[in-house]
């Protein structure tokens, strides 16, 4: 049995001219929890579609459990789907919702109850059969999408946006539900969103569309950590970025000049100087300290421009150097005030060679 | 009362506004309306005195209950035939074939045609001697004759149907508009098929759409005048029956006249009350969609 669920081989979508996905390949494994990350435009709705067959892509194959389904109509696909306005049957109770696929499916009325029900339970709704998706909230709505997509055990569970129409502390605690159901179940999903927070949260390995094609392909920790570009920087998380010029290297580490600072961080493979390069720092990896620190590797004075009370933490807006605006997110307990002068610790820098954008 | 009249009172420039349009509303609608009701109770030709004879003479006799009969087949019939005739026309134009527009536009046409006009066109086309029997004549081998069509039930339930389905296919077609695509998407994808999409989540939703547009086209129909009255021949349903009474016989017969009309109004309403009662049980649960 091969290991891949879904495989995406150059698939490709045009809209009259605009290229929605541009050789797509990708594979997502049996029992995988995968996200399709991306900001609007970028081309993971038209892979989705072109995965029920609401949409034929122009070329490439589409393959589910190792057959080629590229030709095969949308309700043979044996696939289960969570859309984002739950788009339940508003004219059927939750019971016949749920029982939809099954009795389609021609499934006797004793087993179709007993799966409903089974459904429900684990959607934790056994109440609320007989109710009207109307009569439900959105939350609940969206559970009894999810046990219609799961109640016939399709190979393979797709979820658009499901949480993108509920309000934020809802939104959290569904994200753990679907989490733990799709877990629990060993089902392989494909989860599209242009949520960071959700994906790196729910995923097993997020893959990042950027114009159509993919741009990185990892768990959420390396796409975190070690992001291949500038655009997955800006996309996951918040980001400073520097450009800067290889002044020297010395084994594993080499020194940036950027905005007149000279700046220490591990050295790129085949790098010499005078390469230019994107230096890239995360605002949680800034310490602040009091101006009077002694200078040392990577650490810079800097001048407070602007504060941001977070709660928990506080949002810096800092100049630094020549005219450079760095935001920095530090502990909210030792707080700095606007104007105050300061020293940044820089304990970590990554950088990317800039002709790669 | 007194609280009724302060909350609600009409006073200086307001009243002056609403003037003209008070005395329309009760100069052309209530005057009429309750001196037909009078004149339906009044002796034929007499200004003074009461019966119930007009009403008595219209519902006793069998031509007058042919009458009643007649207008409800005509009515019933084009009403059934048009939501035949629009739930596939409105799927199909709702796809977007080359020249939906156009044929979208062409599905109102009848709206914009006086019925008059509508009518004489229809009664040419469908003569014995017209396109549709010389096509027949042409093409059919072994026709006997000529298919009779002009002034018959059948071919009077035929121009019902072209002059009032607009109503009913307009409504369903924005129906299918309003329907959440997803809805359809979300039954495909857990495993229905066309038909089944169709059957299961389309038509059960777009259902009191359709309801409500056949009540327009069943009203248009039971009220019908003008067709009726030059293609309908020996039919004549009740609006040309009152017709009859005030043009042929001299003098006009006003009261047995009345009498219809008012049959005709209670029929009317009634018959549009219990509709909408059916209209809102099944739109109850489609109600809501999203």
């Amino acid at each position: 049995m091969s290991d891949a669920m879904i495989e995406f081989r150059e698939v490709t979508k045009r809209y009259a001219g605009l290229v929605a996905n541009d050789r797509l390949s990708l594979t997502i494994r049996r029992g995988e929890l995968m996200t399709l990350l991306g900001p609007s435009g970028c081309g993971k709705t038209t892979a989705l579609r072109c995965l029920t067959g609401t949409i034929r892509p122009d070329a490439g194959r589409i393959l589910l459990d190792g057959r080629d389904v590229t030709e095969v109509a949308t309700h043979q696909r044996e696939l289960g789907m969570v859309f984002q306005n739950f788009a339940l049957f508003p004219h059927m109770t939750v019971r016949d919702n749920v029982g939809f696929p099954l009795m389609i499916r021609n499934l006797r009325k004793e087993a179709r109850a007993t799966r409903v029900q089974e459904a429900l339970r684990l959607v934790r709704l056994e109440g609320y059969a007989e109710h009207y998706p109307r009569q439900l909230s959105g939350g609940q709505q969206q559970r009894v999408g999810l046990a219609r997509a799961l109640v016939y055990r399709p190979k393979v569970l797709l979820l658009d946006e499901p949480l993108s129409n509920l309000d934020a502390k809802l939104r959290e605690e569904m994200r753990f539900e679907i989490k733990e159901v799709v877990t629990r179940l060993g089902i392989t999903a494909m989860y599209v969103t242009h949520d960071q927070a959700e994906a790196l949260a729910l995923s097993d390995r997020v893959a990042i569309m950027n114009r159509g094609r993919l741009q990185q392909l990892g768990t959420p920790e390396e796409i975190y950590e070690t992001p291949n570009s500038r655009f997955v920087a800006e996309f996951i998380g918040l980001s400073n970025f520097l450009e800067g010029r290889v002044a020297s290297v010395r084994g594993a580490t080499m020194t940036v000049t950027a905005s007149g600072l000279s700046i220490h961080t591990p050295s790129l493979p085949e790098v010499a100087p005078g390469h230019k390069v994107l230096l890239f720092v995360r605002p949680n990896e800034i310490e602040i300290l009091p101006a009077a620190t002694p200078a040392d590797t990577n650490v810079f004075p800097a001048r407070v421009e602007k504060t941001t009370y977070l709660g928990d933490t506080m949002d810096y807006r800092l100049m630094l150097g020549e005219g450079v605006e760095l935001r920095v997110q530090a502990d909210a307990r030792h707080r700095y005030g606007a104007g105050e002068s300061v020293r940044l610790r820089w304990p970590r820098v990554r950088s990317w060679r800039a002709n790669e954008e | 009362m007194t609280g009724f009249w302060r909350r609600h009172s009409i006073h200086g420039i307001t009243g002056l506004l609403l003037l003209p349009a008070i005395l329309c509303f009760f100069g052309l609608f209530f005057y009429p309306m309750l001196l037909t009701i009078v004149l339906s109770f009044r002796p034929e030709g007499q200004a003074v005195g009461w019966t119930l004879e007009n009403y008595t003479r219209f519902l006793a006799s069998p031509d007058g209950r042919w009458v009643i009969l007649l207008t409800f087949i005509l009515a019933v019939g084009s009403t059934a035939l048009s939501v035949l005739l629009s739930v596939p026309l409105a799927l199909t134009l709702r796809e977007k074939i080359r020249g939906h527009r156009f044929y979208r536009l062409m599905v109102i046409v009848p709206l914009v045609v006086p019925g008059l006009i509508g009518a004489l066109g229809l009664l040419l086309f469908w003569g014995t001697r017209g396109w549709f029997n010389l096509f027949l004549t042409q093409f059919v081998p072994f026709l006997p004759s000529p298919l009779r069509v002009n002034y018959t039930i059948h071919g009077l339930i035929l121009f019902y149907v072209w002059l009032y389905f607009p109503y009913t296919c307009v409504t369903t077609m924005s129906a299918l508009e309003s329907l959440d695509q997803s809805i359809e998407e979300a039954g495909a994808v857990v495993g229905a098929n066309r038909w089944q999409v169709l059957r299961y989540i389309v038509l059960p939703l777009i259902t009191p759409g359709i309801l409500a547009g056949s009540v327009l086209t069943f009203m248009a129909a039971f009220g019908a005048f003008s067709v009726p009255l030059i293609a309908g021949g020996d039919y004549r349903p009740l609006a040309v029956e009152i017709y009859k009474e005030i043009s042929i016989p001299i003098p006009a017969r006003w009261s047995a006249a009345s009498a219809i009309a008012i049959v005709m109004g209670i029929l009317q309403v009634a018959f549009l009350a219990m509709y909408m009662r059916i209209v809102r049980r099944a739109g109850g649960n489609a109600g809501a969609v999203r």
